[in-house]
């Protein structure tokens, strides 16, 4: 278990950090943050719809630069910061259109020699009673559980589900919206 | 707990040559333990009460735990016999301990969990109902740390305690064909659930509601910051495979059954910013990750 090194660690922190920048629009109003944490100083204030700079991530948290000052926010406060196609302050709609467009079939690049799970071999897949007695083989209990989590310094904690957001709609009902 | 000990005295008889009569072997176990060899297509007077409940049940979208389990583990089966489970004990006791961690957080702890990464490059993730949750090879090798993996396996988690799946079945035509079928003559109860799920491991290649996805992410966070993780690593891993092109084959199937990753983290952050309390911080446990070779 003990396998990470020095050399691993320093790889680890270098893919955490990637060295791209990508436009961006903030998708609410967040604090730019002088680190990744919400404890963090505050640097300034930056609003909904505004452009920036994403400059990479690090856990749940994006690196922007807004306003000239570089800082962190929220991952889930700025969108985009993926690939040039995201139309920056543009309309929502049309960045997801461009998505479906390109998962025309026509153009799907096959990646050579890996196994790929098509829906059609799915369809065909035959039952596997080996694999299914393996799979049991590797259960784990729940003390077992809650040890190793216990060894890592996780705890447990009260946390209330999400409700669903008002903005969606259509449907969400049939689908057992409700929070229990 | 008695039909499961019969099946594995069972597994110890087959020599590697029989294997492939496994398939008949468990139907003939589950068919009441009497049964070795080729299915016998004998009708049984319980076997068909069996039957014919797991179709009302389905109906009526109140499945037993026992019943969930039964077309769950086809389910699972099926996938397995399209992608089998990598040969690497360590990474799946590793995925189980944490997965039955982030499990037990949920309001059904106690289900059988069982946890698997299938050998695909394929990037994507599957639950079955009963308690089965599977990450492909490819989606594995793009988490960084233990928070991403919980928060994957919190999403699966979460189709399995919202039966999403189930759902999915109830609202199928194939319900009432196989109950209109019954009539006829009553199958035995592995070939009623596999006519239920249709061919295969297919049903996993079935798109859910877009909502039951929302969900199911919603809950995948949760679940993370319950059992103590940074419940923002889920939606870091969606940025990540948002990275992906959508034109490479091993992101088809996702983008055939789920909402693009851009549209589901804005979604989270709505929910997430609905939050009143908001979700508390967590680790990412990146250290004792165990990272394929």
């Amino acid at each position: 278990m003990k396998r990470l090194h020095i050399g691993l660690a320093a790889w680890l922190w270098l893919m955490a950090m990637p060295v791209w920048a990508a436009p961006g629009v903030m998708l609410r109003d967040d604090t730019l943050r002088s680190a990744p944490a919400t404890t963090a100083p505050a640097v300034v204030s930056v609003a909904k719809g505004q452009a920036v700079e994403v400059l990479g991530r690090q856990g749940g948290w994006s690196r922007i630069q807004a306003q000239g000052k570089t800082g962190w926010v929220r991952l889930l406060s700025v969108r985009g910061g993926a690939v040039a196609q995201t139309d920056v302050g543009g309309e929502l709609k049309g960045v997801l259109a461009l998505g479906a467009t390109r998962r025309d079939p026509g153009k799907v690049v096959a990646v050579a020699g890996v196994r790929g799970l098509s829906e059609e071999e799915l369809k065909q897949a035959h039952y596997d009673a080996r694999q299914l007695d393996r799979l049991e083989g590797y259960a784990v209990s729940l003390v077992e559980a809650s040890r190793f989590a216990a060894d890592a310094g996780l705890t447990r904690r009260e946390v209330a589900y999400l409700p669903l957001p008002q903005a969606a709609s259509g449907g969400g009902e049939s689908w057992g919206g409700s929070q229990p | 707990m008695k039909m499961r000990v019969m099946f594995l005295a069972g597994m110890l008889l087959v020599s590697p040559v029989q294997a492939a009569d496994f398939g008949g072997l468990l139907r003939g176990v589950l068919n009441g333990g009497m049964q070795i060899g080729p299915q016998q297509e004998t009708p049984q007077d319980d076997n068909g009460d069996a039957v014919g409940n797991l179709i009302g049940a389905l109906l009526s979208g109140n499945t037993s735990p026992e019943q969930e389990r039964l077309i769950g583990q086809r389910i699972a089966g099926n996938l397995l016999g399209a992608a089998p489970l990598v040969n690497d004990a360590a990474l799946q006791r590793y995925v189980n301990r944490v997965g039955r961690w982030v499990a037990s957080t949920s309001e059904r702890p106690d289900l059988p969990w069982r946890f698997g990464v299938i050998e695909s490059e394929d990037i994507n993730a599957f639950a079955a109902p009963g308690g089965y949750v599977f990450v492909t090879k490819g989606l594995y090798k793009r988490l960084q740390n233990e928070a991403e993996l919980a928060g994957v396996l919190g999403h699966e988690i979460g189709h399995v305690i919202r039966q999403h799946h189930l759902k999915l079945l109830q609202q199928s035509q194939m319900v009432a064909a196989v109950g209109g079928l019954l009539g006829q003559r009553l199958g035995n109860k592995n070939q009623l659930v596999q006519n239920l799920i249709g061919n295969g491991a297919e049903i996993v290649a079935r798109s859910l509601d877009k909502d039951a996805e929302y969900e199911a992410d919603r809950i995948g966070m949760v679940l993370s910051a319950r059992a103590g993780y940074d419940p923002y690593a889920l939606p870091a891993v969606l940025q990540e495979i948002g990275h992906v092109p959508a034109q490479d084959s091993r992101m088809a199937l996702l983008y055939k059954t789920h909402p693009h990753p851009e549209d589901r983290l804005a979604r989270l952050g709505e929910a997430a910013e609905a939050a009143e309390a908001g979700l508390p911080e967590g680790n990412l446990v990146a250290m004792r990750f165990y990272r394929l070779k």
